[in-house]
């Protein structure tokens, strides 16, 4: 039996899995609004990538670091300016396609990067690890999900079948009879069962495409593959995670590097989603900020505000948001971070709220701390 | 044979498969109604693991590396040099040039070689072993204090850790392996602790200073546990008292490997959670670690994780206070704890409670298979593929412990291709199916897995059924 057909034959008898992944025949809604979550891992410094330079005191405070970049910024308004490698992104704002917002915070105000990134992935008062805010959101609004990773990550735990995961293989397949044997080994566990045939139906989706560069896991490709699932299938929506923003130590070059995977991952995001790039809302967030001061080692450490990116083709862009903290002694958080002027997930919860239309009940599910901001987010 | 009543070998499966990284020939039958002493007898082999001793140490390699950055200089030196030579010149004195800056060798780096000679000889010794209980141990606390290989130095160093610093100490007190750890380069260059500087003494010029690096990771991850009672003050307190706790530079400092610079350490009275440690140089940060290392939140949260590696991604409350117990009792000794976790009920109850990770799926399938000459590079490979690539875990926090971060669905489908593949070598075929079900379960197999396998339509089928079964995915 060829792989489709014996696709198509487990899609027929097994009403354990309904997913349209399966549905082959699926096509695209013009109008259906898609959402990539993009998790910035090991905190991301703000200052040296939407950078005040309105603000004197950054020569001094950070004098390397500033130095790096001094005169190469691409301008935004307010005095604000993105890091030279974000050509792309820039390029996005310039089409208002691109809404930077400043000085925000998740809500949590300690420095462990793994609880940061809990609280960033979970979006409850009190993160639960099995409960994150994207899941229940899909939930709500009976969406479709599909997470670039090898196994589902904390935003999208909660959400049972709604939530896939996908990560290329080096590897090639198996025969189709070892996967029907798998099927029936596996009929008493539900479990493995569950995932066999998710991951079959993932790699029967990515197939088709053929596009997809399976031996390569960096995250442009990683991007584009998202891009690719979002676009041509019907998913609604993808998260993505790129780590590396820990930048204790020799920061300027680390962050040249970073931004410009950053900058290049999102384009080929962009390209892949071709026209659904309208119907496409980007939110990309990190666990918290930098500490304002250089330390000692030409790098920064763990701080508490850091700044939070809204992009896609309908976004109200072309503006910076979030009030400005200022960056004097006093105007810092414990002396030592940018102060957050915001939360995140005010802005998120706001985001999610006018792409994907939750009424009030609904977002009070998904983010039960939190309280949208009111200003439109798009442009209609 | 598959009668539901009988089942004896339970014991000896949950010896090998949950605490060990799985039986080999006659092992269940060997450890059958001795289980217990079976495991508590590798606590004491003398070294505890075994490394082939011929591989290079840290401070050698730390000396290759310095020798490396010395060729690389003088290798740029050169090649500017020729480049130079001949710039007003004609065509055919350019040609001449390129040639000349072809001649000039670049030096070849030595920490990719250095790396997999390293990890490879760990995985090898892992696949042969007799005490895998012991190398399960030490795969614990390797990823309990794990290291990136994020750069080039890193790369060379990381797997000396665990040769060194973790196997020496591996059922010593728990204080002793911290301070080994926190003395040894790898970390100290990892965690950026090498060149952290006291913020008052001279040297803290030209925006050199402290990094809180390590001290932040040791209480969160390490030893307290991220709510193990402790502030931004500490960690700053604690950051401050390592200071000098740094590595020598070959050719530059005399003595090799961990070094205690004094003149930048930061001297006075540090505050630790509320305990004054008097201004004592090297001794004022040992004083805070082994405070620390005795701390009541260090063993639960220490003994949490134990359990929660070898016995269940929920560890029982029971257990948790059983092993703290003993922990305390014997001042952190790490033998009477991994003793009390052997002896207490709880840990053998009913089988399959963990899904393994990709390293303990990768050795457990190698030494099921009993190759005379293992592929080792095929081995590092298949961890690669599978998600575990040794010191990759891109963070000190280290690899996922739990079902969640391993059983995607993409995750199941690598296994499966990899195990398919791997079973397609034709040294395989020659394996007996009922006597390798024998050797890794003897009667505990379920019926219906039993006879899926047994009846499979080929031999490759069969084995491929084996090894992606309910049973040996989980343990």
């Amino acid at each position: 039996m060829l792989r489709r057909d014996f696709l198509k034959a487990i899609a027929a008898t097994l009403v354990v899995y309904q997913s349209p992944l399966l549905a082959t025949s699926s096509k695209v809604n013009k109008n259906q609004p898609k959402v990539v979550w993009l998790m910035l891992k090991g905190a991301l410094d703000p200052l040296h990538t939407l950078v005040p330079t309105f603000e004197t005191a950054l020569k001094d405070l950070r004098p390397n670091l500033y130095k790096s970049i001094d005169g190469q910024c691409l301008a935004l308004d307010k005095g604000f300016a993105l890091h030279p490698s974000l050509a792309n992104l820039h390029q996005w704002y310039q089409n208002k396609q691109l809404l930077p917002i400043s000085a925000v915070y998740s809500g949590f105000n300690k420095r462990s990067h793994f609880d940061g990134q809990d609280y960033l992935e979970s979006g409850l008062a009190a993160p639960d690890l099995e409960n994150g805010w994207l899941a229940r959101a899909i939930q709500v609004k009976n969406k479709q999900a599909i997470s670039i990773s090898q196994s589902t990550p904390i935003s999208l735990r909660g959400a049972q079948q709604q939530a896939k995961t996908w990560f290329p293989s080096y590897l090639p397949d198996a025969e189709t009879e070892t996967y029907q044997a798998l099927q029936t080994l596996y009929q008493d566990n539900p479990l493995l069962l569950s995932r066999l045939q998710e991951g079959l139906a993932v790699d029967e989706l990515l197939a088709e495409q053929s596009v997809i560069n399976k031996n390569k896991g960096n995250f442009i490709n990683l991007s584009r593959s998202c891009g690719q699932l979002l676009a041509e299938k019907g998913t609604d929506c993808a998260m993505l995670t790129l780590g590396g923003w820990d930048s204790h130590k020799a920061q300027a070059g680390q962050l040249k590097r970073q931004l410009s995977l950053l900058d290049k991952g999102l384009q080929a995001l962009k390209v892949a989603l071709a026209e659904q790039w309208d119907n496409t809302l980007v939110i990309v967030a990190t666990e918290f900020g930098r500490t304002v001061r250089e330390n000692g080692t030409r790098g920064t450490d763990h701080g508490t505000a850091s700044a939070l990116f809204l992009a896609g083709g309908k976004v109200n862009g072309g503006q910076v948001l979030g009030q400005w903290p200022g960056l004097a002694d006093d105007q810092l958080y414990q002396q030592r971070d940018l102060q957050p002027t915001s939360n995140s997930f005010d802005w998120i919860a706001a985001a999610l709220q006018q792409h994907w239309q939750l009424n009030q009940q609904q977002i009070k599910h998904v983010f039960p701390a939190h309280t949208p901001y009111k200003g439109k987010l798009f442009r209609t | 044979m598959q009668s539901s009543s009988k089942q004896t070998f339970n014991n000896a499966v949950i010896a090998t498969q949950r605490f060990s990284l799985g039986a080999r020939a006659n092992d269940l039958k060997r450890i059958q109604k001795i289980e217990k002493q079976w495991l508590l007898n590798q606590l004491n082999f003398q070294p505890a693991v075994n490394f082939n001793t011929a591989l290079p140490h840290s401070n050698n390699i730390l000396k290759i590396q310095s020798d490396f950055r010395t060729a690389q200089r003088a290798y740029r030196k050169k090649v500017k040099e020729a480049e130079k030579l001949n710039l007003t010149s004609d065509s055919q004195n350019k040609q001449q040039q390129s040639a000349i800056v072809k001649n000039i060798k670049a030096p070849k780096n030595p920490n990719g070689p250095l790396y997999r000679k390293l990890i490879q000889d760990t995985l090898k010794q892992a696949i042969t072993a007799d005490n895998s209980f012991n190398w399960r141990c030490l795969d614990f606390f390797s990823n309990h204090f794990s290291v990136t290989a994020q750069n080039s130095t890193m790369r060379g160093l990381c797997a000396t850790l665990e040769r060194e610093a973790i196997a020496a100490h591996l059922f010593s007190s728990f204080e002793e392996l911290i301070l080994a750890v926190y003395q040894h380069p790898a970390m100290l260059i990892y965690l950026n602790n090498e060149t952290s500087i006291g913020p008052s003494t001279r040297y803290a010029k030209n925006n050199r200073g402290l990094n809180e690096n390590l001290a932040r990771e040791i209480m969160e991850l390490h030893t307290l546990g991220v709510n193990g009672g402790y502030q931004q003050q500490d960690v700053t307190e604690l950051a401050k008292g390592i200071t000098g706790w740094s590595v020598g530079r070959p050719g530059k400092d005399k003595k090799q490997g961990f070094i205690f610079r004094a003149k930048m350490h930061e001297t006075g009275v540090r505050t630790l959670m509320g305990k004054k440690y008097p201004s004592d140089g090297i001794n004022q940060g040992i004083q805070m670690l082994k405070d620390i290392a005795n701390h009541p939140n260090t063993a639960r949260f220490v003994c949490t994780k134990i359990i929660q590696h070898f016995i269940n991604d929920q560890p029982p409350e029971a257990l948790i206070n059983h092993l703290t117990h003993h922990w305390h009792k014997s001042h952190g000794q790490l033998k009477v704890v991994f003793q009390a976790l052997i002896n207490h009920p709880l840990s053998w109850q009913a089988p399959l409670q963990k899904y393994k990770t990709p390293r303990e799926y990768v050795i457990s399938t190698y030494r099921a298979i009993t190759l005379k000459n293992i592929p080792i590079q095929q081995v590092e490979n298949a961890l690669t593929v599978l998600g575990q690539r040794p010191f990759q875990a891109g963070s000190p926090a280290g690899y996922g412990d739990l079902q969640e971060d391993w059983d995607g669905a993409s995750a199941l489908m690598a296994r499966i291709n990899w195990i398919s593949n791997l079973m397609t070598k034709k040294r395989l075929q020659k394996i007996n199916v009922k006597k390798l079900i024998e050797t890794l379960f003897a009667d505990t197999l379920s019926e219906h897995s039993y006879q899926m396998i047994t009846r499979a339509e080929t031999r490759h089928q069969a084995l491929v059924l084996l090894f992606l079964s309910p049973e040996f995915l989980r343990r």
